[in-house]
């Protein structure tokens, strides 16, 4: 064993310390870097708001950021109640025996279960079993089924993080549990749950996978009419014009990727923004 | 002389460990009884049982029967026992509102107030008896959170006040509070008694002697010693007392 003198040590370590925070945000800012300078120049008014023409190899994205767009929407609309609802039991009500222990579990595992199995397990049951057909409505229930782990996770955190003395002040005026809920733990929550509820929408707008067999076309010739249409959708759509169109100009590629980038980006720092404010606002 | 509670061969438990062993009490209306006793002694557990608080801890178990007014508590709806027990607990917990809207808050869920002007009367009223009213009445919009240790226990007080319960149980009310804010909720709780029946568990043994009217001595889950607070404090009849009310331990 090599014996370091303090100084050096300390030295050392803090420099290996800053190589590997170096180490993780380079490639970050490399893709930022390298998605803006390719296409940037592709970026304009018609670019976002026409149909795509001659083969996708011209005009715009139009319908795939509506596509993705009212897939997220469809999805958060049946994911956030059934979130919010089951973390509240889980949080203020389950007791602490086998089956609860069971249902957390589960909860933890389902999170990690790979997008695509979610993927073929919308194909079977939404599309196929329930006959929705490839449309919006399947996309977003599929990717509601990959998303409700993670939004329980979330608002259970939110949930926990309200101090238990509140509670127990509230009750011992004879305040009911669920009207303590209502009253006390949910509106000191709220921040928490909606900053989890815009990360995950960030997180499921870029997600390829789940909507692949279950909502996502290759080229439709106009915007969704329903929810039962089948759309495209931005992931799908940079996925096909990168791979299988050939001769496909590079800054309309890019220009795609710049658009879900920002999309993403945009709702990530909403719910920091949002974050920022509801710490200012809290009272304790 | 009413016994507004009888406690009778009260056990309870954690875990499977006693902590309170067969205690029975009377306690009277409109007195104050004042719980001493070292750590351990399952004061507190006492008085978290009479209005159930306990109900929420699963490791909690208990045998035996609590009459509040010849109505057993344990076959009580526990809302209902809350609203007639309050509890005011060790540490100050202001509810993250107004003090305007922390008073008006329990009432206002039970329908008790409807109109604003009844609204602004039972804040005024309730701050009044929490001898609070002097020092808030020009701030009712601030957030609980920013007064004083002193303040916010007042405002507790208050709260509860504002549900008319029966009896007011104090747990260490002024274990966090300076000597001045201490007098003041001591004020208060001797103002308290013409109306309410209190029981006061408390570290602080002059603080018994000053308030109260009779005094208990718990000591490792048992009831040593009952008696007039005068009375216990001038001749102990038990060692055990003696011992803790001298300072000889505890």
């Amino acid at each position: 064993m090599i014996k370091l003198n303090p100084k050096l040590s300390q030295k050392l370590s803090y420099t290996l310390l800053c190589i590997t925070v170096g180490l993780a945000i380079v490639p970050i800012l490399m893709i930022v870097f390298v998605i803006v300078k390719n296409g940037l120049s592709a970026i304009s008014w018609e670019f976002l708001t026409s149909m795509p023409k001659n083969g996708m190899r011209e005009g715009g994205i139009l319908p795939a950021i509506l596509g993705t767009f009212s897939i997220v929407l469809c999805s958060i609309i049946v994911t956030l109640p059934i979130g919010v609802c089951a973390a509240i039991y889980l949080n203020e009500y389950a007791k602490n025996n086998l089956l609860t222990r069971i249902i957390k579990l589960a909860i933890v595992n389902l999170a990690g279960v790979p997008s695509v199995v979610y993927g073929l397990f919308g194909l079977g049951i939404f599309v196929m079993f329930f006959r929705l057909g490839v449309s919006i409505i399947a996309g977003a229930l599929t990717l509601s089924i990959m998303e409700l782990p993670v939004i329980i996770t979330t608002v259970r955190g939110a949930l926990s993080s309200v101090p238990h003395s509140f509670r127990e002040a509230s009750l011992s005026l004879g305040v009911s549990r669920w009207q303590t809920i209502r009253h006390i733990v949910l509106p000191n929550a709220i921040p928490g749950i909606l900053t989890g509820t815009i990360l995950s929408i960030a997180r499921i707008s870029g997600e390829t996978a789940p909507i692949l067999f279950t909502a996502a076309a290759f080229y439709v010739p106009h915007l969704p009419h329903s929810i039962f249409d089948q759309v495209m959708s931005l992931p799908y759509h940079l996925y096909i014009i990168s791979t299988q169109i050939p001769n496909m100009p590079k800054n309309l590629i890019y220009g795609t990727a710049l658009v879900l980038l920002m999309m993403v980006l945009t709702m990530s720092c909403v719910a920091i923004i949002a974050r920022i404010y509801f710490r200012k606002r809290r009272k304790w | 002389m009413v016994n507004k509670i009888k406690v009778k061969q009260l056990s309870c438990y954690y875990n499977k460990k006693c902590v309170l062993k067969s205690l029975s009490i009377n306690i009277v209306q409109n007195e104050i009884l004042s719980v001493i006793g070292p750590a351990n002694s399952g004061k507190t557990t006492f008085l978290r049982t009479l209005n159930r608080m306990n109900d929420l801890n699963i490791a909690y178990y208990r045998d035996g029967v609590v009459y509040l007014d010849d109505n057993n508590i344990f076959d009580m709806n526990m809302e209902k026992l809350r609203r007639r027990v309050g509890m005011l607990f060790a540490m100050p917990i202001p509810l993250p509102m107004s003090i305007y809207e922390n008073i008006v808050y329990a009432p206002k869920l039970f329908g008790l107030i409807k109109t604003k002007s009844e609204q602004n009367d039972i804040v005024e009223q309730t701050l009044k008896d929490a001898s609070l009213w002097d020092e808030v009445k020009d701030r009712l919009n601030f957030s609980a959170m920013k007064m004083s240790g002193g303040q916010q226990q007042r405002l507790c007080i208050a709260r509860i006040l504002a549900v008319n319960p029966e009896v007011i149980l104090f747990d260490e009310p002024c274990s966090g509070l300076d000597p001045i804010s201490t007098a003041k909720v001591e004020e208060a709780m001797i103002e308290l008694k013409r109306k309410y029946t209190i029981v006061l568990v408390t570290n602080n043994v002059k603080q018994a002697s000053r308030v109260s009217d009779k005094t208990a001595f718990f000591l490792m889950g048992r009831l040593i010693e009952i008696d007039k607070t005068g009375e216990l404090f001038v001749s102990p009849k038990k060692k055990e007392t003696e011992d803790y009310i001298t300072g000889r331990f505890g």
